[in-house]
């Protein structure tokens, strides 16, 4: 399993920007769900999951507002800005890009 | 959109910085929601409540570094840290007071000693001066090729000469002194320091009026009506600041004149004037060229794209043009040009760097002293240090830490220097010698406080990094170990001693200088007049212009009788110019002893006209011959005196009594020589010239006199009869510039003494500030090697050995001091050489003293703590750790 600190900081905000793409939601469920959209391969710990959220938050990609759970806990909600989908939609061309150029490079034929 | 982005980040900063509270609530409660949700998994998964929490904590690895990384991207950190590192400071400069006390004290007197003497600096060679491009306006000084010359005046007619055939000046302006009266109304005359000038004057200063308007070429023809324009001075004083003074007729001169202006505060030029008339000088009527002539001072503005140098060049040509053109009377003359504020403060600037740099010296000296105590507190805290980088403090904040507190102090002592600056500039300003004591000169402006604060900031810098950079090496567990073991080699660092040496060096050369200095003003004061100025009162009576002979000669005469007759008068006597009084009159003569040539003047000597018992008011001696008396100015031969220097010049060993002289009026014959009086022409510093005493009372008597009473009651009680008798004898007359003799004298040694005193001040403060900090030094060495000496001693040293090692060692660095403040005191000293007056700079007898006082408080500083370390138990050292 691949750590998720072997991730460039920069793929980890791909991540939760795309993540938070699809509906807002607070911190621990976005752990949760990097897990299980990625078959358990990719697992943030909490050391980098809040900085990271919170360094996006403070740049003006995302946005949090306080609200109460089903089970009535209040938690901090993430959802993405417009700039952020702009910022997530140019992200996830470089990584496109990035994981072409590397698969090209590893795909070559050792002789 | 990228502005939208840009304030939402901007209001998030700002959120983070003024509601750190709310914001860490909402982080602390995000974290709680985040652990509580992991737990809820954890008893789902089926472990008890306990281990399910422990289960959760653990797993989100290190709940306080995520805490601490998301405080990081707020963006605002560091305002915080500063915050927090300002506040901790203070905490520890509250508990070490005695040490913050030393170092604020230290810091203050070096920034204030700089910031007093940079008010001078400011006020002299900085400060711009209250005319547009002051820097555009020269002084034209007429000057002898060799010999001496009349203090920079210019004749007349070589001014019309120069204004006509110059290309390189935009405007060329003279004035001259005129000592007047004036009555406005009904009210007393009053006297006033008056300054003739011509329309081009004004035009060389460009400086607009407050009031009113200056004069133009129409008010400076001959015959037209008189106009003058005040300096704000007298009109605050006389006029009381009427607005409506504009338009009213006043009596100068005995000359109705309209007042037409008014000048603003700051306009000096030249310097304590009361009003300026125009001199209505039509440049046909001035022909003669010879010596005596030369009586005004002329100021010039460059034309624009005209550099000094050319102008220099312009000028050299004209001089030479006129020397050929009038070899009798110009031969010997060239003009000089120079900028204006070399001519005000050129013979100022010598001694005014010397304080600075000496002032610099103290600031040096205090530095290295707070350096010393700073860096001795580091090394105290050196466990706080490694404490901290063992909990994972970054190099920068602890640097940061250092700088802050640094900061801290160089603040504080800035602020402290500032406010004593302050203080001194209010209380000082006005005694300062010369023009430096005039109404606002030096005084407290914004560029002094920034110059306090650069000085502050540059401490503060230099104080923050020095031990941050000291403590970085130091490894992380000595330092945590309690007491770390020091290695028991040099433990005082090279560093150390080198900061010795430079105090003791910087000591020495300020006591050199103070010694000299000292020496030339014992000299200067001490060294004989040649006349004794004690209970002598002197004034000045004026009459107008064209005062008719007769009148003035009874007038004066007059006014001589009633005074010699006022009780208490020992003697009374009149002179055209006071010793130390800024006055120059040469003439040229020829003698009968002396060979005659064409173009070569047997005698050029200075002029003065004397009168009434001019030898016994200022107590000079006769040496010979008799005094001047009445009938002397208009007897034929007219006769006059000579003084010693004259004599022994021009007729070395042998009787000048008996002799002539000869000018254009006719021969004049010698019957006295008096003795030598120091301060005609201004400075007393200066060497006594030949000079020739005529009587004032010649076929044209001087109108200008000072008169010199001296009385066995104290001075000051005879003004108000003076003033009364010379009122009885014309009501008309107003008595001028009272002053006490020794006064005079007083103002003209008021430079060197004010210098000596300041060097004296400076070279004390450096020598004790030394002193401590070398004392400081010499007990951290003996408390740091304590256990050292304790083995010592057990290996059988004794008390004297100790005491010796210490004492040397605490010495070496001091004599490293004394021989490079040697070698830096002869060329530093050099620069002294225009301040000094029979004193040479090299002098080794100078030495000879300085060092001793030197060396004295230096031993006394470093024999307390090697008798400290002497009378170490041993048994006490071994034991301590």
């Amino acid at each position: 399993m691949s750590k998720p600190s072997d991730l460039v900081q920069g793929t980890l905000d791909l991540l939760l920007l795309k993540i938070l793409a699809l509906e807002p939601m607070n911190g621990f469920a976005i752990s949760q769900r990097l897990k299980q959209v990625s078959g358990d391969v990719l697992q943030v710990s909490d050391g980098s999951l809040y900085p990271a959220l919170h360094k996006l938050e403070n740049e003006g990609w995302i946005t949090a507002e306080w609200k109460t759970t089903e089970n009535n806990r209040r938690a901090k909600f993430y959802s993405l800005t417009r700039p952020g989908r702009k910022q997530m939609e140019k992200e996830a061309n470089n990584w496109g890009r990035l994981s072409a150029a590397i698969s090209q490079v590893v795909r070559l034929q050792e002789v | 959109m990228r502005s939208g982005r840009w304030m939402h980040a901007t209001k998030m900063r700002v959120r983070a910085l003024f509601y750190r509270a709310a914001v860490d609530c909402e982080l602390e409660d995000e974290l709680a929601y985040h652990v509580a949700m992991k737990t809820e998994e954890n008893v789902a998964r089926g472990m008890s409540r306990d281990e399910a929490r422990r289960a959760a904590l653990i797993d989100s690895g290190g709940i306080e570094l995520a805490k601490e990384n998301c405080r990081e991207t707020r963006g605002v950190n560091w305002i915080h840290d500063v915050g927090r590192d300002v506040r901790y400071g203070l905490r520890q400069l509250r508990r070490s007071p005695g040490l913050a006390a030393a170092i604020i004290v230290t810091l203050m007197l070096g920034i204030a000693a700089t910031t007093s003497i940079f008010t001078i600096v400011y006020a002299t060679l900085l400060h711009a001066l209250p005319y547009p491009e002051a820097d555009r306006v020269v002084r034209i000084h007429d000057v002898r090729l060799q010999g001496s010359s009349t203090g920079g005046l210019v004749s007349v007619p070589r001014f019309f000469d120069l204004t006509a055939r110059s290309k390189s000046f935009a405007s060329v302006g003279f004035f001259c002194f005129e000592d007047t009266t004036l009555i406005t109304g009904a009210r007393l005359p009053v006297a006033v320091r008056g300054a003739c000038a011509n329309a081009g004057f004004w035009k060389v200063f460009e400086v607009n009026p407050l009031l009113g308007r200056t004069f133009n070429e129409k008010d400076d023809q001959p015959n037209v009506p008189m106009v003058a324009v005040l300096s704000y001075g007298a009109w605050q004083r006389i006029f009381n600041g009427d607005p409506d003074v504009i338009g009213r007729q006043v009596t100068i001169e005995q000359q109705s004149t309209a007042i037409i202006g008014v000048m603003p505060k700051d306009f000096d030029v030249p310097a304590g004037i009361d009003l300026w008339r125009p001199a209505q000088f039509a440049s046909g009527s001035w022909t003669w060229r010879g010596e005596g002539s030369r009586f005004i001072n002329v100021v010039a503005r460059l034309a624009p794209s005209v550099s000094l140098a050319s102008a220099e060049s312009d000028m050299r040509r004209i001089g030479e043009e006129l020397r050929h053109e009038y070899a009798d009377t110009d031969g010997t003359w060239q003009f000089e040009v120079i900028g204006i504020r070399d001519a005000l403060y050129g013979e100022l600037r010598p001694a005014i760097l010397v304080l600075f740099t000496a002032s610099g010296f103290v600031l040096l000296v205090a530095c290295i002293n707070v350096a010393n105590l700073l860096l001795a507190r580091a090394a105290v805290r050196e466990r706080e240090v490694a404490l901290r980088r063992a909990l994972g403090a970054s190099e920068r904040r602890i640097r940061l830490q250092f700088l802050t507190e640094g900061a801290l102090l160089a603040t504080s002592g800035g602020i402290a220097g500032l406010g004593l600056t302050f203080l001194l500039v209010r209380t000082m300003a006005a005694k300062l010698p010369g023009r430096l004591g005039s109404n606002g000169i030096v005084q407290m402006n914004w560029p002094i406080v920034g110059f306090a604060f650069g000085l502050a900031v540059a401490c503060g810098i230099v104080f923050g990094l020095a031990p941050a950079i000291r403590n970085r090496d130091a490894a992380l567990n000595i330092g945590l170990k309690q007491g770390g073991m020091q290695p028991s080699g040099e433990a005082v660092g090279w560093g150390r001693n080198i900061f010795v040496s430079i105090q003791v060096a910087l000591s020495l050369v300020l006591l050199v200088g103070a010694t000299l200095l000292g020496e030339s003003l014992w000299k200067l004061v001490k060294s004989p007049l040649g006349f004794v100025p004690e209970r002598v009162l002197t004034f000045r009576l004026v009459l107008p212009w064209g005062a008719r002979p007769d009148v003035a000669r009874n007038f004066y005469a007059d006014v001589q009788q009633r005074l010699e007759a006022l009780p208490g008068v020992i003697a009374v006597g009149q002179t055209s110019a006071l010793p130390t009084e800024d006055w120059h009159l040469r003439a040229t003569f020829d003698a009968d002893w002396l060979p005659q040539t064409d173009h070569h003047d047997a005698v050029n000597a200075e002029i003065r006209s004397i009168s009434g018992d001019f030898l016994g008011a200022l107590a000079t001696p006769l040496l010979s011959g008799r005094q001047l008396t009445a009938g002397d100015g208009i007897s034929k031969p007219q006769r006059v005196m000579v003084n010693r220097t004259f004599a022994q010049q021009y007729l070395p060993g042998g009787s000048i009594i008996g002799r002539h002289l000869a000018d254009a009026t006719g021969p004049l014959e010698i019957v006295g020589v008096i003795s030598d009086v120091r301060g005609t022409g201004g400075s007393i510093a200066g060497k006594v010239g030949p000079e020739v005493y005529f009587s004032t009372d010649g076929i044209h008597p001087v109108t200008r006199r000072s008169f010199v009473v001296r009385s066995q009651v104290p001075p000051e009680q005879l003004i108000q009869s003076v003033r009364e008798q010379v009122h009885q004898v014309d009501p008309q007359q107003a008595v001028a510039d009272v002053a006490m003799m020794d006064e005079l004298l007083d103002k003209a040694v008021a430079q060197p003494r004010f210098n000596t005193a300041l060097i004296v001040v400076f070279a004390v403060l450096t020598l004790l500030l030394a002193c401590v900090g070398i004392y400081g030094v010499a007990a951290w060495v003996v408390a740091k090697r304590f256990r050292e000496i304790g083995v010592r001693m057990a290996l059988g040293a004794t008390r004297g050995q100790i005491l010796l090692l210490f004492l040397s060692r605490a010495l070496k660095a001091s004599i490293v001091g004394i021989i490079a403040g040697i070698a830096a005191a002869f060329p530093l000293t050099y620069f002294l050489r225009s301040q000094l007056y029979g004193v040479t700079a090299g002098n080794p007898w100078v030495y000879a003293v300085s060092i001793p006082v030197l060396l004295l408080p230096v031993l006394i500083a470093t024999l307390r703590p090697a008798l400290q370390a002497a009378s170490i138990n041993p048994v006490e050292a071994l034991r301590t750790e």
